[in-house]
């Protein structure tokens, strides 16, 4: 009988199916690779598991039994732990503390038991072959040792609160990590050295040894085969396969996790190659980006590709002047050019659209035309004094062209957010902008937006612009791009033209694999 | 909606005038309302200064100690027998200095502005009491003393100074790029500032005007007493925060207006003076006025919630 059965979970957010009729099936002492682009459903579909997100349609079984996970706390009680792929720890605690945080031991009703607390953890660190100090501060320990407080924290038994007293015996039992039935770790190696991922595995075998089932999700394709016993592969919020490692190979993952029917309609109009604009060599950021170099022409769309944290939005804060890089050089219109602060590269007529577009693209309170202004107070302005009329002149026709579903004095937090970020475009197009870096553009946009935003650019490039388009969809990406380059942990790993870029050689680059 | 939001705030103005009225028939006396529009006039100032600071989602508590040590230089200059406008020139220098260096360590410093502005707020006070040893500065000429008594038709001076104030300010606030970017970098500070905006400057100017109203409320104080005192605005930062506030002015930044600030600060005075005339002891109009801040704020976050969901 398998342990966990997940049959034809359907979970919906406001105008996307995150997951449609999904299955997943774990067996006993199973290492399940779960796997999938970006927006695949992956972490939605373990988020239902443990409890942080409720599913619209589908059962859960575990050992058979129908289950109803409708918190976290129901997730731990019916043996499920969720490790996520940020890291939820307190650093000025002791690893102890962080362990048994919000299940520390008491006695008289309040005092911390802080003899119980060290033995038990002990206890299950030693029970788990981790060696680490409990009473030291998390604070202070590397990224895998981190890592291993978070296993064990996920691992401790559930209720170890035992009635004061019997601190000293009781400790020792209960701190074995016999009630976790499952773990599911969310790319627990993304920011692992090499030696800390073999450590990490040895405690995987260690846990698996012991009858525990495992959910890893994960991008790097060697982890897979040197850990994984069966895999699932998801793509669009669906199932696609489930297999035992050993009747697939890597070519066939590659393509089971890319192939999809292309039946978005990308409107690409291609432009005669211009001048050069832009042109970056060797540039680097310490611990981020290094060697990148390219160059972008006008006339051009410029896609990078890459997965979450290979570097590309990093990439484009360089070029928009809002971060500084250590090494290479960065050359506008071929002068060799440094950009203190975003104003330079704007002077310039670098337009940036940021991927965080609440964060960082526009101010909730100001009425569109006003965010639409922002960007060009000095050129509106008279000594300082703002002439409405000029504000309303500049952001009227912006308006209507994008069709913008708002009027120019409604504030912005008011507005879906396909509109919101029409009017960030917006800001951009209203001035002599040459060179636009688009970062996710579409993120959160409907179709029919997303089809005014691909016109735009065509228009963009056709007056003589050039553009570049960082994206985590493949179809439009490889659909609006003239080239692309794909980023892999901070170098460019290979650079497409848009007759040879087909998804699988965009993932295989951005999984790390050929060049 | 912002409209509305100050419209609630006037409608709340209106309604404790009527209650006074009925309670007591000396409030709406002519005389006793231009006494309460001259009596909120200082608070009124400093709180010009305190929105601008809480539109960019800051605060400033040296307001107070500011307002001191530009009376001091005032009255001390004043006494030794400088011109009065070399005597005015060097107060509003001094406040602005204050506050342009409260925002020069906190945009560039990358300090909160709870310490420094606290840390300023001890500073500057001590500095007032350092450099008249204490002791209040009086003595000086009767044409100085025009700037609280003279009136023009009925409008004593000081509601004169508040008006032309709140009118320069709100242009300046409307009407401006530096007033736009006010409100953008306390809406969304990292979004102003990759539209290209120096954010830096502008904070450090918004702690400049801060400090610049001080310095206004400091020369209408001290002509008001006829003297200059080093233990002068002691509590102006709580009363101009919730003038402020009291106006609907966001504490969160990017959200708010002058307009709301003036009818927050007549609230406040009307409260004093309507207290005062029933002859309410000045101990239990301090539970009142702290009571009456919650209420308005918690009015305000309620109608807001209402109005998002």
């Amino acid at each position: 009988m398998p342990v966990l059965e997940m049959r034809g979970i359907r979970k919906e957010f406001p105008g996307v199916v995150a997951l449609d009729n999904v299955d997943l099936t774990l067996e006993a002492g199973d290492v399940h690779m779960l796997l999938g682009e970006n927006g695949a459903g992956k972490s939605t579909l373990m988020k239902i598991l443990g409890g942080a997100y409720t599913k619209d349609a589908g059962d859960i079984r575990l050992n058979g039994q129908l289950v109803d996970i409708d918190s976290p706390r129901a997730a731990r009680d019916h043996g499920i732990r969720v490790i996520y792929q940020e890291l939820n720890l307190v650093p000025h605690l002791s690893v102890a503390e962080n362990i048994f945080l919000g299940e520390l031991p008491m006695r008289w009703g309040g005092i911390v038991d802080w003899r119980t607390l060290h033995d038990r953890t002990s206890a299950l660190l030693q029970d788990l072959g981790v060696t680490l100090e409990p009473r030291a501060p998390v604070g202070r320990l590397g990224l895998a040792q981190r890592q291993m407080v978070e296993i064990a924290k996920a691992l401790a038994p559930a209720s170890a609160r035992a009635p004061a007293g019997k601190a000293g015996s009781a400790g020792a039992s209960a701190g074995q990590a016999g009630d976790a039935a499952i773990l599911v770790m969310d790319e627990p190696t993304s920011s692992l050295t090499s030696r800390e991922v073999t450590q990490l595995f040895a405690l995987i075998e260690r846990l698996t040894a012991r009858g525990v089932t495992i959910v890893y999700i994960t991008h790097r394709l060697d982890e897979v085969f040197r850990i994984g016993r069966r895999i699932t592969v998801m793509r669009d919020g669906r199932h696609v396969t489930t297999k035992p490692i050993d009747q697939v190979t890597v070519p066939e993952l590659v393509r089971l996790m890319a192939n999809r029917d292309l039946s978005e309609h990308f409107p690409k109009v291609r432009v005669e190659r211009g001048a050069e604009l832009v042109r970056v060599e060797g540039l680097g950021v310490r611990g981020v980006l290094s060697n990148i170099s390219f160059s972008l022409h006008a006339g051009e769309v410029l896609g990078i590709s890459g997965l979450l944290g290979a570097g590309r939005t990093e990439l484009a804060r360089v070029i928009a002047g809002a971060d500084r890089f250590d090494e290479g050089r960065l050359l506008v219109d071929g002068q060799v050019t440094r950009f203190r602060n975003p104003a330079d590269a704007i002077a310039r007529g670098i337009g940036l659209l940021p991927e965080d577009r609440k964060a960082q693209g526009f101010v909730p309170g100001l009425t569109v035309a006003r965010n639409i202004a922002l960007p060009h107070g000095r050129r509106l302005a008279t000594l300082g004094v703002l002439s409405r009329r000029c504000e309303d002149d500049m952001a009227a026709p912006i308006i209507g062209d994008l069709r913008v579903k708002a009027t120019a004095t409604q504030p912005l937090r008011l507005l879906s957010g396909g509109n919101q970020q029409k009017v960030v475009l917006a800001k951009w197009l209203a001035g002599a902008g040459r060179i636009f870096i688009f970062d996710e553009p579409t993120r959160g946009v409907d179709v029919g937006s997303k089809v005014e935003i691909y016109n735009l650019m065509n228009r963009l490039t056709a007056r003589g612009a050039g553009i570049i388009m960082i994206s985590s969809e493949l179809p439009e990406l490889l659909g609006m791009s003239d080239r692309v380059l794909v980023m892999h942990r901070g170098r460019i790993q290979a650079e497409l033209a848009r007759e040879d870029a087909t998804e699988e050689r965009v993932l295989s680059a951005a999984l790390g694999l050929a060049s | 909606m912002i409209r509305a939001r100050q419209f609630g705030t006037l409608i709340g103005l209106v309604l404790l005038c009527a209650a006074l009225w009925i309670l007591t028939p000396h409030f709406l006396t002519a005389s006793n309302l231009i006494n309460v529009v001259e009596q909120t006039s200082i608070n009124a100032i400093v709180a010009v200064g305190m929105t601008f600071v809480i539109l960019s989602a800051g605060i400033d508590l040296s307001v107070g100690s500011i307002v001191a040590l530009a009376g001091v230089v005032l009255g001390t200059s004043l006494q030794s027998g400088h011109p009065m406008v070399l005597a005015l020139t060097l107060a509003l220098a001094t406040g602005a200095a204050c506050g342009i260096g409260n925002g020069a360590l906190i945009s560039w410093g990358g300090l909160p502005p709870f310490i420094v502005t606290l840390g300023t707020m001890s500073i500057a006070r001590g500095a007032a009491l350092l450099f008249t040893e204490g002791r209040p500065v009086s003595g000086f000429d009767a044409s100085f003393r025009v700037l609280a008594t003279g009136r023009v038709g009925f409008v004593p001076a000081p509601v004169i100074g508040m008006a032309i104030v709140y009118a320069a300010a709100h242009f300046v606030l409307t009407r401006t790029t530096f007033g736009r970017y006010v409100y953008a970098i306390g809406g969304n500070e990292e979004a102003t500032r990759l539209s290209g905006v120096s954010v830096r400057f502008h904070k450090t100017m918004i702690y400049g005007v801060s400090g610049l109203m001080s310095a206004i409320a400091a020369v209408m104080l001290t002509a008001r007493l006829n003297s200059a005192q080093p233990i002068a605005g002691i509590n102006y930062e709580l009363d101009a925060i919730a003038a402020t506030v009291i106006g609907g002015t966001s504490l969160m930044g990017g959200d708010g207006s002058l307009g709301g600030t003036l009818v927050g600060a007549l609230i406040m005075g009307v409260l004093r003076n309507g207290l005062n005339l029933l002859g309410v002891s000045s101990f239990l109009q301090q539970i009142v006025i702290g009571g009456v801040i919650v209420v308005a704020v918690l009015l305000d976050t309620v109608l807001k919630r209402k109005h998002r969901t």
